[in-house]
């Protein structure tokens, strides 16, 4: 079973690969407390998600995505990356070895524009990208170029505006199915 | 009251437009390629839910069928989506302990216990005491029992076992009745802290848990005994909702869906939090990656939690259950009657909370239903910038779309059963 | 009793009062966390089915009683008043859980403050979740109230 200071290098070695690849898109690389990441910009995506799937990185375990209002970028869509070992894996893709598997982590977040932000799509890549754009899509508003079915998934259809961006307010802009009127006004918009 | 006069007669028809207009799309995009074979005209579309009694919750599956077969299954959800995370933003550190808890209301303490831990790596807390850190345990692995049990109970009664209900629920209620003695609530315990726990065991607490320690084996090898080789349940899911081990990855699945395919992923043992190193129990695995596969797993994961609780009550040390920092926990009741400084502690803690250093950190558990993840960022105030979780569910019933083309109807019941998703976490 | 009343309507009024209150059964309404708990009055310890609730029945257009145990989001919110449009007369709802009765903890875009903003709502069960024993005196007062004959809003307290 390989230990956390083997897999922390592993990933570690991994961070100036991918300062070469992305180039221009590059913004950062830290060797954080829980895992080692790279902060880019979106055009870098599609290189970094290749260079990763090379690396056996086969879990997209999440993306999500962090509304940093009043900075700039403001948006940060996280990506967090497993890497299981699976060299005695059978043919078949039954896997041999029932020892606890410990794999290495590892984390990209992407900063795309604040006004129109566009990231590309890993759906093809990961099928577990899917459902995840989604959620971002629809809470946040950040558009994956090239996923198969970009629309809500957690709000209703018809819901105008993205919840979970700092400039929407917590109570909503309007309330739905109070006939009686219950709610008061909009509080402020918060900002910090 | 009609339906026109309110805002629900507005809005549906709207909703009902455009999910016509989305269907069409739905089905253009099988990722199964046999099924565009199929005429559609010779096909029929079953909405499944949301108001179901086999769905595990609020879920609607759009099924297209050929007669029993299915050919693509497409789920919808968000019939639950509470805003957690947005709730999280406006709360205390301290206070979204509550609020986090309601996502997976099977495994509550597990959620709460992923977002201290998240907490306390940002702020820097090390020392949370082995007291604390035992009973961590020991109620996380109850809390899996009990989640585990529920599972039992309704994929059974959904199989037709109608009195392995009534069986894993009693068992339910003697954990419960644990929580209520130790926290005072059923579900919902919110007893975990940052820092440690908000409050010590009472008396006689040991021997409660030695009396469940001493019946459960018992009772689960009793359901064990009805289910495990049951020509039914072997019929109903051997087969059925197979995947392998690269795919189940690749979709995704974490936690028993995973292991059932082979692959011994446990983040108590790859990643271990609270201690988990010094126990000593298995990852169960097992290979097939079928729901047969899922349902023994959970089977023997509920006999490792036994093991885990069992030397945790061995192990049970004394001292305090959470840190001494007065800026985090709040001071004894009883000292704050007579002195000045715990008083303002108090009052600083309950009025304006404690600031945590900014930052971000992802955080992840073994919950019953598979890693349990809380990417927390803080932005240096007292209430967290962005919680995102990732909830092993929803990425679990993403697989539904996988798993379930190709099987019969009653399937579907069967494979969403063995996924064992829980729509508060789904749809937060 | 008043003695203007006739009394064969009376008897029959008295008897239909009986026959509603004593097999009210429930649609499976499980939304959240509170429909563990409404799971566990169906369980041996509490057992639901001494009181008349025999079983839980998932088409409303065989059930009385709808139990909204959980939190009541937006998208559900039109199945809901579709699924009590679709129960049969007599019905009767009980709101189960701080959330459905008032948003609860939840006081955000997502959650409808209340179900009583789409429902007409006979009892309002608080707790977080309301223990099954809750539970079970909501239903005693639910058919206390259909004994009275009245639909005035009851608060359950347990």
């Amino acid at each position: 079973m390989p230990d956390a200071t083997a897999l922390r290098a592993q990933t570690a070695a991994l961070l100036p690969q991918l300062t070469q690849t992305l180039g221009a898109d590059f913004l950062e690389a830290v060797s954080s407390e829980d895992m080692d990441e790279v902060a880019m910009l979106p055009g870098g995506l599609p290189a970094a998600a290749e260079l990763l799937l090379a690396n056996g990185f086969t879990m997209l375990l999440d993306i999500g995505c962090t509304d940093h209002l009043p900075l700039t970028p403001r948006f940060e869509v996280s990506y967090h990356f497993l890497k299981f070992d699976l060299e005695t894996n059978a043919p078949d893709g039954r896997i041999n070895s029932t020892a606890p598997q410990v794999p290495a982590r590892f984390r990209l977040r992407v900063f795309p524009d604040d006004l129109d932000p566009h990231v590309p799509s890993l759906a093809k890549l990961w099928p577990s990208a899917d459902w995840a754009e989604r959620e971002v899509w629809d809470f946040f508003g950040v558009r994956f170029d090239g996923h198969p079915d970009l629309r809500r998934i957690l709000m209703p259809d018809d819901w105008a505006g993205h919840p979970l961006r700092k400039d929407y307010p917590l109570r909503g802009l309007d309330r739905r199915f109070t006939p009686g009127g219950r709610v008061g006004e909009v509080p402020p918009v918060i900002t910090k | 009251m009609t339906i026109e006069d309110t805002e629900i007669g507005r809005t549906d028809s709207t909703a009902k437009e455009v999910r016509k207009r989305d269907d069409l799309r739905i089905f253009a995009l099988a990722p199964d390629p046999e099924a565009a074979t199929v005429d559609e005209r010779d096909t029929l579309v079953l909405s499944m839910g949301p108001q179901h009694p086999s769905t595990h919750g609020v879920l609607r599956v759009m099924l297209r069928l050929d007669g029993e077969t299915v050919l693509t299954a497409e789920p919808e959800i968000g019939y639950l989506h509470t805003g957690i995370e947005k709730q999280c933003e406006n709360l205390f550190w301290q206070q979204a302990i509550t609020v986090v808890e309601r996502a997976d209301y099977l495994a509550p303490l597990l959620n709460g216990l992923c977002y201290v831990l998240a907490a306390e790596r940002l702020l820097g807390i090390k020392d949370v005491p082995p007291r604390a850190q035992v009973l961590r345990v020991m109620f996380a692995e109850l809390t899996r029992i009990a989640s585990h049990l529920v599972w039992l109970g309704t994929h059974a009664m959904d199989l037709g076992a109608q009195s392995i209900f009534m069986y894993a629920f009693e068992m339910r209620e003697r954990i419960l009745d644990i929580m209520e003695f130790v926290t005072g609530a059923r579900m919902h315990q919110s007893w975990f802290r940052i820092g440690g726990l908000a409050i010590d065991v009472p008396k006689g607490f040991l021997a409660k848990m030695d009396d469940f320690i001493a019946r459960f084996p018992t009772r689960l090898a009793d359901m064990r005994r009805i289910l495990e080789k049951n020509v039914i349940i072997m019929d109903r899911l051997v087969g059925v909702g197979a995947i392998s081990a690269s795919d189940a990855i690749a979709w995704g699945l974490t936690g028993p869906n995973l292991r059932a395919s082979g692959i011994a992923y446990d983040v108590r043992k790859a990643y271990p939090y609270s201690g988990y190193e010094q126990y000593d129990f298995d990852v169960c695995v097992a290979s097939g990656g079928d729901c047969y596969a899922r349902f023994v797993v959970r089977l023997n994961e509920m006999q490792q939690a036994w093991r885990i609780i069992k030397q945790a009550c061995e192990r049970f040390p004394d001292g305090p259950v959470a840190i001494a920092d007065r800026k985090i926990i709040p001071p004894p009741k009883t000292e704050i009657q007579h002195s000045m400084e715990a008083l303002i502690h108090h009052f600083k803690l309950v009025s304006s909370g404690f600031n945590v250093p900014e930052g971000h950190v992802y955080q992840s558990v073994e919950s019953p239903r598979g890693e349990l993840g809380m990417y927390v960022t803080s932005a240096g105030g007292n209430k967290p910038w962005r919680v995102r979780w990732r909830p092993p569910s929803f990425y679990n019933l993403q697989a539904l779309r996988k798993l379930a083309p190709r099987n019969l109807v009653a399937d579907v019941v069967a494979i969403i059963g063995s996924l064992d998703p829980v729509f508060g976490e789904v749809d937060r | 009793m008043s003695p203007q009343q006739p009394f064969f309507t009376t008897r029959l009024d008295q008897f239909l009062k009986w026959a509603q209150e004593s097999a009210v059964w429930p649609m499976t309404m499980g939304l959240a966390c509170c429909a563990i708990e409404m799971m566990s009055i169906v369980s041996p310890r509490y057992d639901v089915s001494r009181f008349g609730s025999e079983v839980f029945r998932s088409s409303p257009r065989q059930s009385d009683l709808m139990i909204v145990s959980g939190r009541v989001a937006n998208k559900m919110a039109p199945i809901l008043r579709q699924l009590y449009e679709q129960m049969p007369d007599p019905k009767w709802v009980i709101s189960m859980g701080a959330c459905a009765s008032s948003g609860g903890v939840f006081d955000n875009y997502a959650i409808l403050p209340g179900v009583d903003s789409i429902l007409p709502v006979d009892v309002y069960v608080p707790g977080c979740p309301p223990s099954p024993d809750a539970l079970i005196y909501a239903l005693m007062q639910l058919r206390r109230e259909i004994e009275a004959g009245g639909k005035a809003n009851v608060l359950a307290r347990a």
